[in-house]
């Protein structure tokens, strides 16, 4: 029915409808007298333009398009209209938080720039997990990844909040009446106020249910610890209290228990009155902690179990029966170390089999371990095997009515999915949470879009006796609804999760203010002193169930690697591109495998005209399962008959086309037949930037030493300086310098310290430098030609098959034999790890170099780059002999050839405003973040003070979990860096070079 | 005769000629049409040249990445072209200059080409550093402006920035030295043009040469004086441009043995290169009688000398590496780690071109045969090439850290322009034999009558004339 509904076109037609009406009919008052105009044909064909106008006419139009055309786009930028009273623009604010996103557990500060969160740093005041790693320095860029969920939809359709609970409810009543189960699939949240919410849920749902469900489980261990201790938690280890650590397959500076154990094991690895721990590990392929252990056997997973009841006979004097290992002299050896130093020794499993985590258990109690801790327990895991099995086994039975799940993406990570997805199709109301969407977004018909932890309010506690908080930083950027929030909406609580938290928190702050506890983001609540009691175990049925595990000829071993962890923030560039410190490849995961195991099998890594790596590509199959057109990478250290292969990688759901890298391990999960791998046909294009693994009988570019040497020998013997002749005298560097001197002992001089015996090599500074000085991300292809922008990099380096004293036995020192043997790493090698970033030289080659003088030397010791007096003649990177300075061969930012965070508006925000984004065609490189400097230093004179001792930091040395990276100021005595530059274990890099670099390397001391 | 010639004096002009005869056999290809096989050649070099232009327009337009390199190995064929072009450019001012000093009159049949062909070098070679920037736009920053960027200045300890000086003096006084030898000849095309047009522009380009006696006197001195200013160039172009290695710390490069070496390896291949062209010029414009098998003989022993230079250098920097024991030389350049490692052929093509097969010129007969010349010339050019390939690559693949070792590999950018700089040159040679003088008639003029009567004698009864005949000259 059409509208009779009147409308005015203006206020003149209340007074004079007709004039409206006439104007309505003619639109200009007098008729346009175009006929007059064209009409007349003589008119027209006299009023001639003249040649000059039609001159003019054309020159004016042409200048004036040209005009148009040339204006630039305008990017309006809006200022505040009213400045929020904690906003200073060009000021950064710290907020306290933390990070549980299920596998990464962290108490971080947050660094805010007008509004944006723009860098993650660890929360050093914290008490415990203060410590960062490379993916929670990472996660703030996947706060701004372009591919999260925007909004909540159901069944593919975006939809509210109101009506998506409507429906939500409706279908939980039919739950709830059919007496179905209610199911919350959640990851390891370890929140309290979220276990009260579920808790709540349940008084009106009470079929309801809470599964956790860890991707990267540690269930075998909660077993065990239930088992013999009655709490299904995982123990607490502090490591500094260990003086001998006996690791068996437990990567416990990575990923093992949820991490954060560097940082007691760092404090023990520097010799104090010729006194520090000894680490041995006992291991299949190299993790990164085997590569910083004293010394290190490689086993195959099933001889790593023979090994632990051999272990677990030599100290607790069982008579348990044990099949014969490689290494039983060794172990033998490790358990009299072990016994010997009593309740300052400490064995530690990964071994995914509740009778090798007991045995362990049985161990460390007859040791009566002081670093092991029972009662103040970790939360970071809390994954149940056999419960998320029982779910699969209902969900098929149709005994479950409705799946909620959090944090969770079982379709990608299980092992079988396919009884899972049979599962859910019986299962009439599934709602998963989910910050991207994911295999499993995908198979559920109610998505709810979550907000990113940094939007996020939450509370965590990761042990007991610890509490954190986590607050939003910024403003959500998309219509997403927290999963707290969705419950409290579905237990029909009108109170905002903030509400409920703050009221729920009181209770933990231990009567601390809300508002403090924001503040600091942690608080410390009443530790508990009651010592568990110890169960009773059969340890003869253990022994003999660990005993009768089948060895085969190849076996394999999933791990994670620093970089995707469990591959939840796989479409984060910076992780992608983040080389793995062991084998320094990025944007990939591939099978590891020893070499001997290579040679049988005709696989092969070798290097392309490019320099680049490629390798064979071989199909595994475990139990029927195959995974085809894997990538081998030949792994020193790897032991014979294992191989290994990388979890996290593979994901192509909710992923941008570049991220897509590797393949998905976790089909192979728990699985425990037969492994054959076969090869095939093609070859695999790696992205790896070191492709030289040994020094090459340079030994001193990682100079190191012995425990035995370091106490007894001379420094000049250990750690000797480079000499030069003089006059037929042998000097230092310093005497046979041709340089006018500088007095450098006014002011400010920099100096950062590396110390070697505590880097664990985790490349957790990689990704803070990659975040705070905006380095680009160039993409796999660009990392293949040795393309890489890190500003900072970590070389690995490999003991050789061949060195100096085996060349001279077999007459070959100098010959191309020789050196072709030197390139090869020993088949079980000793790992050195070596952070290398621009050494601002104080005679840098790269400065006299520069045409245009570009690079110049500063009055702080730095060697700056002024990127716009840059001309790109790449003089300075040829000339430097660290090789550390990074040319823009392209345009990176806002170029879709690289389609990664600086391409899109939203990736771009998580860019540092104080550092400018460098154009194409220009160098750069470690700038010692002389922006935090210089805030340093003008903070402290707004304050009227001197700059403190220690004040200073740079983004690596901030992000450093175990202190291995200090920086400070030199002619500050207090400072740390002042006191370590005549440290006995302190050497330059190259130093006969003469470059007199500002970087110092404390040497590592190895217990061996 | 008006002066005392030694009967001994060996023949520098073949065949009967008279002053006509070479005044017309030196205008014919100005004053005639082209034959096919300059339009085939040419078109074929255009094409090259144009192909380049474009692969130089798109690496400008992205970015330097379009070439093979990374930021271990940041220059490769851009600065080894830029260095064999250079070290090319050398043999002209020394023929013309050096020789001019020492008074080898032989040299008046090929300086002029030899000259032109440094200058031609000289302008692929500068076209290197230009293009090799990351930002060509901002160039103008390596020259000393004034400016008002505020205290910006370049920064003169940069054997970068002294090779801008040392480039561009030694183009400026190549292209003066030539021009000043030109001007008598373009007078005399001036002279017999018949087209206005034509005549216009040779009497442009000779300057008003009227060849009264004091033109001729300022002639002559000026020669001998710009003789003078560009001898110590000779010697200078290369030594500053070895400085952009040697004044490096990289192992390999940071050598005290490069200037020298480097000035050695530059005229061993400039004159490689001039063998080259005028084998070839010397058939297509009918020159044989000017450019003889002596000229030929001449060349291959200045080249017998510089190889030999050349190769006692590349043994004293294999020797000081192993001496030094140090194991940071072991896969510099010249070592058993690069004879050995990934780059062994770039080694051997080293070895095998510059150092081994040169030694067959001992042999008279071959060196005084034209193909047997031109082939070796063919092989010193790249042998050369590669020696200064190898110097940057190598060195560079096999820094001081082993972790930063890697390898390069040429794009079809990084082709396609090293092709183009070689259309571009055979471009400007091609319209050079049209267009101008290709050989110095008013000096070559002078040697006419300078063979000793022995010598002549010797060629009449080769060539079976009668001994009348010599009574016309």
């Amino acid at each position: 029915m059409a509208s009779n509904k009147k409308y005015w076109t203006s206020p003149m037609e209340l007074k004079d409808s007709s004039i409206v009406e006439k104007l309505s009919k003619v639109e200009f008052e007098k008729e346009i007298p175009t006929d007059e105009f064209l009409g007349d044909k003589e008119a027209l064909e006299s009023s001639s333009t003249t040649r000059r106008d039609f001159l003019k006419y054309v020159g004016f139009t042409t200048a004036a398009a040209s005009l148009a055309a040339c204006e630039g786009p305008v990017i309006k930028t809006i200022p505040f209209l009213n400045k929020p009273n904690d906003v200073v623009p060009g000021v950064a604010d710290y907020y306290a938080t933390t990070i549980a996103d299920g596998f990464d557990f962290a108490n971080i500060l947050v660094k805010v720039r007008e509004g944006r969160p723009i860098k993650i740093e660890p929360n050093k005041d914290a008490s415990s997990n203060n410590g960062t790693n490379a993916r929670v320095q990472a996660s703030v860029l996947s706060l701004y990844d372009n591919h999260r969920l925007k909004s909540s939809t159901i069944g593919g359709k975006t939809s509210d909040y109101t009506s998506f609970d409507k429906e939500i409810n409706i279908k939980l009543a039919q739950a709830k009446v059919s007496g179905q189960k209610i199911v919350f699939l959640t990851g390891t949240m370890a929140s309290p106020s979220t276990d009260k919410l579920i808790a709540e849920f349940k008084v009106n749902y009470p079929t309801t249910e809470h599964v956790v469900y860890d991707a990267v489980s540690e269930s075998a261990a909660l077993d065990a610890m239930e088992a013999m201790y009655g709490t299904r938690a995982l123990p607490n280890y502090d490591f500094s209290k260990a003086d001998v650590i006996v690791s068996v397959d437990a990567d416990f500076l990575g990923d093992w228990n949820g991490g954060g154990f560097e940082k007691g094991y760092a404090a023990n690895k520097v010799p104090v009155h010729g006194k520090m721990s000894k680490h041995i590990q006992f291991e299949s392929n190299m993790s990164l902690t085997g590569a910083n252990a004293d010394q290190r056997f490689a086993l195959k997973p099933s001889e790593l179990k023979f090994a632990l009841i051999s272990l677990y006979n030599e100290i607790v004097g069982g008579s348990l029966t044990s099949k014969v290992t490689l290494q039983d002299a060794a172990i033998k050896k490790a358990a009299f170390q072990l016994k010997k130093a009593g309740s300052k020794a400490i064995v530690v499993t990964g071994i995914q089999d509740e009778n090798a985590q007991l045995l362990v258990l049985a161990i460390n109690n007859a040791l009566q371990s002081a670093v092991i801790d029972t009662t103040n327990t970790k939360n970071t895991r809390q994954g149940n095997d056999t419960k998320v099995a029982q779910l699969i086994a209902d969900m098929k039975a149709g005994k479950v009515g409705a799946l909620i799940m959090n944090q969770t993406n079982p379709l990608y990570t299980l092992g079988n999915t396919k009884g899972f997805t049979e599962g859910l199709q019986k299962v009439a109301l599934k709602v998963a949470f989910a910050t991207s969407p994911n295999e499993t977004t995908k198979a559920c018909n109610f998505v709810n879009a979550t907000p990113h932890y940094l939007e996020s309010w939450g509370d965590v506690s990761m042990q007991n006796g610890q509490y954190s908080l986590m607050q939003p930083t910024i403003n959500k950027l998309f219509d997403t609804r927290q999963f707290q929030e969705a419950i409290l909406s579905w237990n029909g609580n009108t109170t905002s999760y903030y509400n409920y938290l703050k009221n729920n928190s009181s209770s933990f702050l231990n009567g601390k203010s809300w508002n403090t506890a924001l503040h600091n983001g942690t608080a410390d609540v009443v530790t508990s002193t009651t010592v568990p009691t110890v169960n009773a175990i059969d340890i003869t049925a253990v022994g003999s169930a660990l005993n009768a595990t089948t060895s085969s000829a190849i076996e394999l071993s999933l791990y994670t690697k620093v970089g995707l962890g469990d591959g939840q923030q796989a479409n984060n560039p910076w992780l992608q591109e983040l080389p793995d410190p062991i084998t320094r490849t990025s944007w990939d995961n591939y099978l590891l495998v020893s070499r001997a195991d290579a040679e049988a099998l005709e696989l092969k890594n070798w290097t392309v005209d490019n320099g680049a790596m490629n390798g064979s590509l071989v199909d595994i199959n475990v139990d029927g399962v195959s995974i085809h057109n894997v990538p081998v990478y030949i792994q020193p250290g790897q032991a014979k008959g294992s191989i290994a292969l990388a979890l996290g990688y593979g994901r192509k759901e909710g992923m941008q086309e570049e991220m897509m890298t590797g393949v998905n391990a976790f089909p192979l999960l728990n699985k425990t037949g037969n492994v054959s791998i076969t090869k095939v046909s093609g070859e695999h294009k790696f992205a790896c930037v070191q492709l030289q693994h040994t020094m090459m009988g340079r030994d001193e570019i990682v100079n190191e030493t012995s425990l035995h040497d370091f106490i007894n020998l001379k420094k000049d013997d250990y750690n000797p300086r480079p000499k030069f002749s003089l006059d037929h005298q042998p000097v230092t560097a310093d005497e046979a310098d041709l340089w006018t001197k500088f007095d450098d002992t006014i002011g400010t001089h920099f100096n950062l310290a590396i110390d070697l015996a505590t880097c664990t090599g985790c490349a957790a500074c990689v990704v803070a430098c990659h975040a705070e000085n905006n380095v680009p991300v160039v993409g796999k292809q660009e990392i293949r030609v040795s393309r890489d922008m890190h500003w900072l990099r970590i070389d690995r380096y490999y003991t050789s098959e061949m060195t100096k004293e085996k060349g001279t036995e077999e007459g070959i020192v100098g010959s191309g034999a020789y050196f072709n043997a030197q390139i090869h790493p020993e088949d079980q090698p000793e790992v050195s790890f070596q952070p290398v970033m621009c050494q601002h030289c104080a005679h840098a080659p790269c400065e006299t170099v520069c045409p245009v003088a570009a690079t110049s030397h500063g009055r702080q010791g730095q060697n700056h780059m002024a990127y716009n007096r840059c001309v790109g003649t790449r003089y300075c990177a040829n000339n430097c002999p660290y090789r550390v300075r990074r040319f823009n061969w392209f345009q990176y930012a806002q170029n879709s050839e690289f389609n990664f965070n600086m391409n899109n508006d939203l990736g771009r925000m998580v860019l540092n405003p104080d550092v400018v984004v460098r154009s194409r065609g220009v160098m750069e490189k470690c700038s010692m973040c002389i922006q935090m400097t210089q805030t340093t230093i003008l903070q402290a004179k707004k304050e009227g003070r001197a700059v403190k001792a220690n004040e200073f930091e740079t983004a690596c040395t901030s992000a450093c979990s175990t202190g291995a990276m200090s920086f400070g100021d030199v002619n500050n005595p207090e400072d740390k860096v002042a006191k370590s530059q005549d440290d006995n274990r302190t050497f330059r890099l190259l130093e006969f070079v003469g470059t007199k670099p500002n970087v110092q390397y404390q040497l590592k001391v190895r217990n061996s | 005769m008006s002066h005392y010639e030694s009967p001994l004096r060996e023949t520098l002009i073949l065949g009967d000629k008279s002053y006509k005869d070479i005044s017309d056999d030196i205008a014919a290809p100005i004053e005639g049409k082209a034959n096919k096989l300059w339009w085939f050649v040419f078109g074929i070099s255009l094409v090259a040249f144009l192909w380049g232009v474009g692969a130089i327009v798109y690496t400008i337009g992205t970015g330097i990445g379009v070439w093979g390199l990374n930021n271990k190995i940041n220059w490769a064929w851009d600065i080894t072209n830029f260095v064999w072009w250079v070290g090319i450019g050398h043999a002209g001012t020394l023929i013309s200059a050096v020789l001019l000093l020492f008074r080898q009159k032989w040299r008046m049949g090929i300086n002029r080409s030899a000259e032109a062909m440094t200058i031609f070098a000289v302008f692929q070679a500068g076209l290197f550093p230009l293009i090799h920037m990351g930002r060509i736009w901002n160039g103008y920053w390596v020259m000393p402006i004034p400016n008002q960027f505020g205290s910006l200045w370049t920064n003169f300890n940069s054997p970068l920035l002294w090779d801008v000086f040392a480039i561009s003096t030694y183009l400026s006084v190549s292209v003066v030295f030539w021009w000043t030898g030109l001007l008598p000849d373009f007078a005399m095309i001036r002279d017999r043009a018949t087209k206005p047009f034509q005549k216009k522009i040779y009497s442009l380009l000779s300057f008003g040469w009227s060849g009264k006696a004091k033109d001729w006197q300022r002639f002559e001195e000026v020669s001998l004086v710009l003789a003078g200013l560009a001898t110590p160039l000779v010697l200078s172009v290369h030594t500053i441009v070895s400085f952009d290695f040697a004044t490096s710390v990289i192992p390999g490069w940071h050598s005290t043995v490069y200037p020298p070496y480097f000035v050695a390896g530059a005229v061993f291949s400039g004159f490689a290169m001039v063998q080259t062209l005028l084998i070839i010029m010397r058939k297509v414009s009918n020159l044989e009688a000017y450019i003889t098998r002596d000229h030929i003989e001449n060349m291959n022993k200045v080249i017998l000398v510089t190889g030999g230079i050349v190769a006692t250098a590349y043994l004293s920097e294999f020797f000081v590496g192993w001496y030094s024991g140090s194991s940071y030389e072991d896969f510099t350049y010249l070592s058993i780690g690069a004879a050995t490692g990934p780059y062994a052929w770039a080694f051997w093509a080293l070895i095998l071109c510059n150092s081994v097969f040169p030694q067959l010129l001992w042999i008279k007969k071959l060196r005084r045969s034209f193909t047997f010349s031109f082939i070796m010339a063919i092989i010193i050019n790249i042998g050369m090439w590669f020696e200064r390939f190898d110097i940057i690559v190598i060195n560079l693949s096999r820094g001081h850290l082993p972790s930063t070792w890697t390898q390069f590999s040429p794009t079809s950018i990084d082709i396609s322009i090293f092709f183009g700089t070689i259309g571009f040159f055979f471009v400007l040679f091609l319209l050079y034999a049209r267009t101008f003088p290709v050989v110095a008639q008013a000096e070559v003029k002078s040697i006419l009558k300078s063979t000793g009567s022995f010598a002549r004698k010797k060629e009449a009864e080769a060539e079976g004339r009668s001994q009348d005949s010599l009574a016309k000259i």
